[in-house]
């Protein structure tokens, strides 16, 4: 009798675990099937755009914007600092590769040696260092510019972010960052999943919340909000960036830019791109 | 005779409130110290889930409870620092049951 309650009991756990918890394959899938039915008849590389498209009127003011597109001076930076030598005689390319449009599609990736997820801007931080120069402020700038150079070049490719079957350490970083994003947080209660899943093509005051469905695609962006707040009128900034403005939005104590937690976001935001052209940089509102 | 139960009953109620109610006997600093103590706890605890929410200490907060209720405490204003460090205490409780609440989150609860 032990035996059955203990066989009954255990086959329900399986079948209960096996109901709750999905691979990231599974959920990129049901990811997409969502969004294709919120909003039907979008194809799926226009989803880069963001509510660009999924609204024709921003999206004539976003063609209008695009066609003297504000970060093209910040992309001239960024290929003047792929360009520039290291006081040492060595370049980005030594740590990157002569071709700067194959950097870019690298990345988020695991890291199994190290057992973490690097993204483009850690990488370049860390190549900046292990080249003896000093590495740059994490959200905006030259990180921003040089990055956003890089997505420049890789324009057109496909997000390929991976996550090692034979790795459970790798999934448990995909999880955190799945977990993050569908989790509410701060004072207002509010998950990144909520306003990017769940009303998704909603207004939240007089913004339209873009689907999560290739939201970083098209990073890092020049935003005219940040433009406006710069001296300099430097709008670029970083996908952390962006992920600590949203934290503070919602009332939480935003994580440090490359910490492990946005790391771990990303490397599940990019994955839910899978499939979808790199556009960046993009401009934004 | 009437004067003397209304003696006794009043001192009765200065007893009673007294032992129920150790803390109002508390001198302001020592109630401000048992305060902080508490949050300084709490926004640990909400800290170590990842629950920590914006206004209690971050730097760029404008509202910053703690540090201000520690600053106000300074200056000698015990009453402004109780004042901001219950505020400071209830968000960083709140933060640390939301974060517990929310530990199963994932993408079944938004129908995928």
């Amino acid at each position: 009798m032990k035996k059955i309650v203990t066989l009954l009991l255990s086959a329900g756990l399986v079948a209960s675990a096996s109901t709750a918890v999905s691979g990231p394959k599974e959920d990129l899938e049901k990811f997409r099937a969502y969004f294709e039915q919120k909003f039907p008849g979008i194809p799926l590389d226009e989803f880069g755009n963001g509510v660009y498209a999924i609204d024709a009127n921003k999206r004539l003011q976003w063609e209008a914007m695009e066609e003297f597109p504000p970060y093209d001076d910040y992309v001239d930076k960024g290929r003047e600092i792929w360009e520039k030598p290291f006081k040492n005689g060595k370049r980005f390319a030594d740590c990157f590769g002569d071709d700067p449009s194959k950097v870019r599609p690298k990345y988020p990736h695991w890291d199994s040696e190290n057992q973490r997820v690097v993204t483009l801007e850690l990488a370049i931080n860390e190549c900046l260092e292990k080249n003896g120069e000093k590495p740059f402020k994490w959200k905006t700038g030259p990180i921003a510019w040089l990055s956003g150079y890089l997505g420049y070049e890789a324009r057109g490719q496909k997000i390929n972010v991976v996550v090692p079957e034979d790795d459970p350490k790798a999934l448990e970083a995909y999880e955190a960052g799945r977990h993050f994003y569908y989790a509410k947080r701060g004072q207002l209660n509010l998950a990144c999943a909520d306003c990017h899943v769940k009303y998704a093509g909603h207004f939240i005051r007089g913004q339209l919340l873009g689907p999560a469905l290739g939201q970083t695609t098209h990073f890092p962006v020049f935003r005219a909000k940040w433009a406006k707040k710069s001296k300099t009128g430097d709008g670029m900034g970083t996908l952390h960036r962006r992920y600590g403005g949203c934290n503070k939005q919602v009332r939480a104590r935003p994580f440090p830019a490359q910490s492990e937690q946005y790391r771990n976001l990303e490397y599940f935001h990019q994955y839910m791109s899978n499939g979808l052209a790199i556009n960046a940089p993009g401009y934004r509102e | 005779m009437k004067k003397t139960f209304a003696t006794i009953g009043l001192a009765l109620l200065v007893a009673g409130c007294n032992a129920t109610t150790p803390e109002t006997a508390m001198t302001p600093k020592a109630q401000y110290e048992a305060a902080l103590a508490r949050t300084q706890e709490w926004v640990d605890k909400a800290a170590s889930v990842d629950g920590e929410w914006r206004d209690i200490r971050w730097k760029k907060s404008k509202k910053k409870y703690l540090p201000k209720a520690i600053e106000a405490a300074k200056a000698g204003d015990y009453e402004k620092a109780l004042k901001l460090l219950s505020i400071a205490e209830f968000q960083a409780r709140m933060g640390y049951e939301q974060a517990m609440a929310e530990k199963d989150a994932g993408p079944h609860l938004y129908g995928l």
